[in-house]
């Protein structure tokens, strides 16, 4: 088992081999993908498909071999690891949200309105989604082998039904549904061999991202039981959002007079420029040569030169879900994500302003040690609340639920720019916790015996 | 398509505190281990001095969401109460502030009651909703009012007095230009505040 020792600092070397490439890999570009659900109907069948599985499911880091650039990742809801027949002494081993799922939490989240589990798409919510696959590659034929490799694994097993499967890809424009460069900020992981996209960011403790490792309270995440079973494993929280393009795109014209002043807004909500630019590095203007340059394009913090928002507000939605050293209620550090969006549904066109019906949006996969503590915290303080940056009652402008009623401050001198009325831009069409674990921890899986 | 939820909606059992608009109260009685409440004592009254004043102020403006606590010893030295008001609830920000000097300050006063696990133990939040008594009655004369934006208010409050004691804007009010202005409802109102 190869550990790698950090590059930025001494930590603890992780078993990177046994962790699951789809926890840590940042996703290529450009990317297809695809999320298959599955339904296990018999255990053994079930554990059955995992032995299958098992030679297709990725490990560690990128080979240098381009080749190999597709993986195969495989994560379980609390309602697939009962089904698999995992002890229950076990299943009670694992935190509650994990325990209770996604639609339980719904409140605490702020999936309500249009966005509640009532409303969601099947199978999300209902107990009926096991097991998550996953297959991201950056390239076509490369991904088909891969899910070659997996679909010969589930066809071949009985007692294991597909319930839903969602296609994700990389528009032509390299952006997402609302035209922004995304998958541009990575946390600085300590002892991972994997570098952060910011260099000014002091590495995080793998704890935060793996379990069986210290996190930064320096304790060990709480893991489940047996420890073959939690270790180097992590979860993540997966959602299908759908985007109203159109309703972005017209709110932005209803509140501007010129394109330039248009294309400022949506920059001053989003905190980037579509290029990727961030606006504190450059907040007059699109600067798609700093976008390119992965050495520049998340090279920034804000307490400096930006901590009360005159360049990107405290409230836009890149600051909020990761303010970095910016002056906040609390501790960043204890509340970072590794976050993976993938663009699902055909682009509305440029310049249409009218919604043409069509399904689009993004599947988010949010991936931590620590449910509650990251993604949970992050939906309800961060997202669906501003008291944390001194705007209590105020939402997250773009992945907000504001159902007509949102307001939104963008500091200005001498008098800031406070809009009104925001409608929501996304809808939760719906989510579930996944517990995505080792290979090793697979294996023992796979392995369950009675 | 709408999906049934099989899961029943989680009704947050582990915060049992009280809330009134967007603050809750907080309580909790400890049992103090035996011959150690002297050195509570001493450790809260170091807390309190006054010349510790400015940094217990500090350590609570640092918290942001914290409107008040008390610490109590009663029943003959063998019982513990710490009773607060947070704006959401208490526990949203525990791990946070563990990792600093008010987290310290709390680890200390808390390691003199039994059982304490310490506050950067992973059970620590289990082991406060334990020793938590919910109130029968909580109610705040502010209940729509975070701490943020108390703070906040009071800035915008100072400033406003002070451009009151303005003779320019005496003169600005008295200035034709600004009767449009002044005429608006939003301008009425802020002179109704300037009024008296």
């Amino acid at each position: 088992m190869n550990t790698v020792a950090s590059g930025s600092a001494a930590g603890m070397g992780v078993e990177i081999d046994d962790v699951q490439s789809g926890a840590l890999r940042p996703r290529p570009v450009p990317y297809e993908g695809k999320f298959i659900f599955l339904r296990v109907d018999d255990r053994h069948a079930g554990r059955a498909l995992l032995r299958r599985l098992l030679p297709v499911t990725a490990g560690g880091l990128p080979s240098v071999d381009r080749s190999q650039d597709a993986w195969v990742a495989v994560a379980f809801t609390y309602q697939g690891l009962r089904a698999l027949g995992v002890p229950q002494e076990s299943l009670d081993s694992f935190p509650r949200a994990f325990r209770e799922g996604m639609a339980a939490r719904a409140e605490l989240i702020g999936d309500v309105g249009e966005s509640a589990p009532a409303h969601w798409e099947a199978p999300f919510g209902t107990g009926d989604v096991h097991i998550a696959l996953s297959a991201l590659s950056s390239d076509a034929a490369q991904l088909d082998k891969e899910l070659e490799r997996a679909r010969v694994a589930y066809e071949d097993t009985p007692g294991v039904q597909v319930i839903w499967q969602q296609e994700v890809r990389q528009l032509p424009t390299g952006r997402t549904t609302f035209g922004f460069r995304d998958g541009i900020s990575h946390p600085n992981i300590e002892g991972v061999g994997l570098p952060g996209s910011n260099p000014q960011e002091a590495p995080i403790k793998a704890g935060e991202f793996i379990l069986g490792y210290p996190d930064e309270t320096g304790s060990l995440p709480p893991m489940p039981s047996p420890d073959v079973l939690g270790r180097n494993g992590t979860y993540a929280a997966v959602r299908k959002i759908h985007t109203n393009v159109a309703a972005w795109r017209q709110y932005l014209r209803a509140h501007t007079s010129t394109a330039q002043e248009e294309a400022l807004l949506a920059a001053k909500l989003v905190g980037r420029w579509p290029s990727g630019a961030p606006l504190t590095l450059t907040p007059e203007h699109d600067d798609p040569e700093l976008a390119a340059d992965p050495h520049r394009n998340n090279n920034f913090l804000y307490r400096e030169n930006d901590d009360r928002g005159f360049r990107c507000p405290a409230g836009a939605h890149i600051r909020r879900t990761n303010p970095r050293d910016s002056t906040i209620i609390g501790d960043a550090r204890m509340h970072r994500l590794i976050r993976r969006g993938t663009t699902y549904g055909p682009p509305l066109p440029e310049g249409v302003l009218e919604d043409d019906g069509a399904d689009r949006g993004l599947v988010g996969v949010f991936l931590g040690a620590h449910l509650e503590r990251q993604f949970e915290f992050i939906k309800a303080e961060w997202v669906n609340d501003g008291n944390f940056i001194g705007y209590p009652g105020e939402q997250d402008p773009v992945a907000g639920h504001h159902g007509g009623t949102g307001s939104v401050t963008i500091p200005e001198k001498p008098v800031r720019r406070r809009l009104r009325n925001l409608p929501s831009f996304v809808v939760t069409r719906g989510g579930e916790y996944c517990f995505v674990p080792g290979l090793r921890a697979l294996r023992w899986l796979a392995e369950l015996q009675d | 398509m709408t999906a049934t939820t099989g899961a029943a909606p989680s009704a947050q059992p582990e915060r049992p505190g009280r809330s009134d608009g967007v603050c809750s109260e907080f309580t909790v009685f400890t049992k103090i281990k035996p011959g150690h409440a002297d050195a509570l004592r001493e450790d809260l009254v170091a807390l309190a001095d006054a010349a510790a004043s400015e940094n217990v102020h500090a350590a609570v403006r640092q918290i942001g969401t914290l409107h008040d606590a008390r610490h109590v010893i009663f029943d003959n030295d063998t019982r513990f109460m710490f009773a607060s008001v947070f704006d959401g609830s208490w526990d949203t920000y525990i791990d946070d502030f563990a990792q600093t000097v008010v987290g310290a300050r709390f680890d200390k006063v808390f390691s003199h009651s039994e059982g304490f696990p310490g506050v950067t133990d992973p059970g620590v939040k289990d082991w406060f909703v334990a020793q938590q008594e919910p109130a029968e009655v909580f109610v705040s004369a502010y209940p729509d009012l975070t701490v943020q934006q108390i703070y906040k208010d009071h800035r915008v409050e100072e400033a406003f007095e002070a451009v009151l004691d303005t003779a320019e804007f005496r003169a600005a009010l008295d200035n034709p230009a600004n009767a449009e202005l002044l005429a608006t409802p939003a301008f009425q109102k802020l002179l109704e505040e300037a009024a008296a």
